[in-house]
């Protein structure tokens, strides 16, 4: 018996006002005041000088975002996140799809590899970093020696200015590699087999179908990826507080471990919020470039 | 799969690379693990003891002593239960409205709700602090749940979920009379049972792992999260009892890794469909 369309709620349309305020306005009124209200006062502080203590908001129009650019330390952990993001971002990317058209063939306990790959991802970043930092540790943490074993010149990583940035992206890459996998795997997967059947009647090899046609179709994949990549990246906190608190000599300072110590160890509000504020034009900034460029390569099926 | 020798060997490179990159991947696990069962004297090792010569728990006695672990996990169980719970309800009724009715300002409100995933809690936590400490919820269960009584993406998956219902199960429920309190916790609830759960995973595994907001609310060693309690074990210039950290990470990690072990499929699933984090 040929059914009739299936009509879902989403065409129900019910004009029952009260009902709708009722049960919309819990979520609304939590979100206004925890998240909304703060998003604005952020930028708001950003030219105050605030005193907690004394309850005293002195407006000091840019004087904070002065002192941002003329403070030696906040220029440093702008550059290191910078560094950290440009790196992080696309290596993420790269090594996902990589893996991703790797386990995109079948092959034995392909199942539990992937979830060996996942495996960082639901894994606290706090206690995840405790265990890197004893691997890194320059004596007997188990890089340097495996690199003794095997007569390779054993490395200070988080030690120096200049490797500390580098090992902490390492870690950045070991916890993110298996969430950029799983979801150009997914991108992949979703990829007609007509299109790549047709490829390769017509001739093309294996790197060429990649290139002509699943890399093109993995766009929108692409982007979302690595405007989350980004992100994330921007906030990075928790591996740096753990590995190096910022150190050496700052080597590691990032804009958030920044904006912490000066909010909530030194209580300089008013400059932190300058800082989040930065933050955020960053991440805004970085979030529609991405899109809007990305969006001319992507391709309709 | 091996119909061809060239295949065969090709399939062979593969696992190769693969197993070898799974092996890089698992070696910080196995090497929490194992760090933390040896005996001292195993740890600091050369060339590196692979297997402990023995299994202890002393590194765990040592932990156990030096930090109140329970206390740590039943505040973490609180905060993401409560969390959770309230996302979940709140989610699932605003979710029904959006998808059902039809009133003023909807999108407004919708897109406002929304707009909040593209500002972290980076951005916010200096406003945020200085509101709760005027409203006094500083170190308190309330100030850490502040920013998280309800989730956005919880709103926007139930949201999609509800719209996929037919029509006519709810029609019918109201011919019969049942209210719309009713009609959500009766009739939609269990349709979307995959999606409440869905967000449920992913906010609690969210909230388990939550450091910045934790360390930056919680002054009070009574109300550490794991999170917080493990930075602080760790201490930023010290403590290089590897043992007892690592059994410190082991019981941090562990409940997690081991409930991931047991869903693996379900859970790289539901992260995958969503993206990580409301």
């Amino acid at each position: 018996m040929p059914r009739p369309l299936r009509r879902t709620v989403a065409r129900l349309h019910a004009r029952r006002v009260w009902h709708a305020y009722a049960f919309v306005a819990p979520v609304v009124i939590l979100f206004g005041l925890f998240r909304v209200v703060p998003s604005v006062q952020t930028l708001l502080y950003s030219v105050y000088r605030v005193e907690l203590v004394r309850g005293r908001f002195t407006f000091v129009g840019a004087e904070n975002f002065r002192e941002l650019v003329a403070d030696a330390a906040f220029r440093h952990a702008a550059w290191n996140t910078l560094v950290y993001v440009l790196v992080i971002v696309p290596v993420s990317a790269a090594l996902g799809l990589l893996f991703a058209v790797l386990f995109d063939a079948e092959f034995p306990l392909r199942e539990l590899f992937k979830a060996v790959y996942f495996a960082p991802m639901v894994t606290s970043t706090v206690a995840a970093a405790a265990v890197w930092w004893w691997l890194y540790n320059p004596q007997f943490g188990l890089f340097n020696v495996l690199l003794r074993a095997v007569g390779l010149p054993i490395q200070p990583w988080l030690m120096s200015t200049r490797t500390a940035l580098w090992s902490i992206i390492l870690f950045g890459i070991w916890k993110g590699l298996g969430y950029n996998m799983v979801i150009y795997l997914a991108g992949l997967q979703a990829i007609p087999g007509t299109f790549l059947e047709a490829a390769r009647i017509d001739g093309a090899g294996p790197l060429q179908r990649f290139r002509r046609i699943s890399f093109p179709l993995l766009a929108p994949t692409t982007t979302f990826l690595l405007i989350y990549n980004s992100i994330q990246a921007f906030q990075v906190f928790d591996q740096v507080y753990v590995l190096t608190g910022g150190g050496p000599a700052g080597a590691t300072n990032v804009v958030v471990l920044d904006l912490y110590r000066q909010a909530f160890e030194r209580y300089n509000f008013g400059y932190a919020a300058a800082e989040a504020t930065v933050l955020f034009v960053l991440i805004l900034a970085v979030t529609a470039v991405q899109y809007a460029y990305s969006r001319r390569f992507e391709v309709a099926y | 799969m091996w119909a061809t020798p060239a295949r065969a060997v090709g399939t062979l490179a593969l696992f190769v690379v693969v197993a070898g990159g799974a092996v890089l991947m698992i070696l910080p696990f196995y090497w929490m693990l194992m760090t933390a069962l040896s005996p001292a004297p195993d740890v600091l090792a050369f060339p590196p003891r692979w297997i402990p010569s023995r299994l202890t728990p002393e590194h765990f006695g040592v932990a156990w002593a030096k930090a109140a672990w329970l206390t740590y996990y039943g505040n973490s169980l609180v905060v993401a239960g409560v969390s959770v719970g309230c996302s979940l309800v709140l989610g699932l009724f605003a979710g029904y409205a959006f998808a059902v009715y039809r009133f003023p300002l909807q999108h407004v409100l919708f897109v406002l709700i929304l707009s909040t995933l593209m500002v972290p809690v980076q951005v916010t936590s200096v406003a945020l602090y200085i509101l709760l400490s005027r409203i006094g919820w500083v170190d308190t269960y309330a100030g850490i749940l502040a920013p998280n009584f309800a989730s956005a993406f919880g709103v926007f998956l139930l949201r999609q979920g509800i719209r996929a219902i037919p029509v006519e199960l709810v029609e019918a429920a109201r011919i019969d009379g049942a209210g719309e309190v009713r009609i959500v916790l009766t009739i939609v609830a269990p349709l979307v049972r995959t999606s409440l759960a869905t967000v449920a995973m992913i906010l609690f595994l969210g909230s388990w792992n939550d450091f910045l907001w934790p360390v930056i609310v919680i002054n009070s060693p009574d109300l550490r999260t794991i999170p917080v309690a493990m930075a602080l074990f760790k201490d930023p210039y010290g403590n290089i009892n590897y043992g007892p950290l690592m059994a410190a990470a082991v019981i941090s990690t562990g409940p997690m890794l081991v409930a991931y072990a047991l869903s693996q499929k379900y859970m790289i699933r539901g992260i995958a469909l969503t993206g990580l984090k409301g």
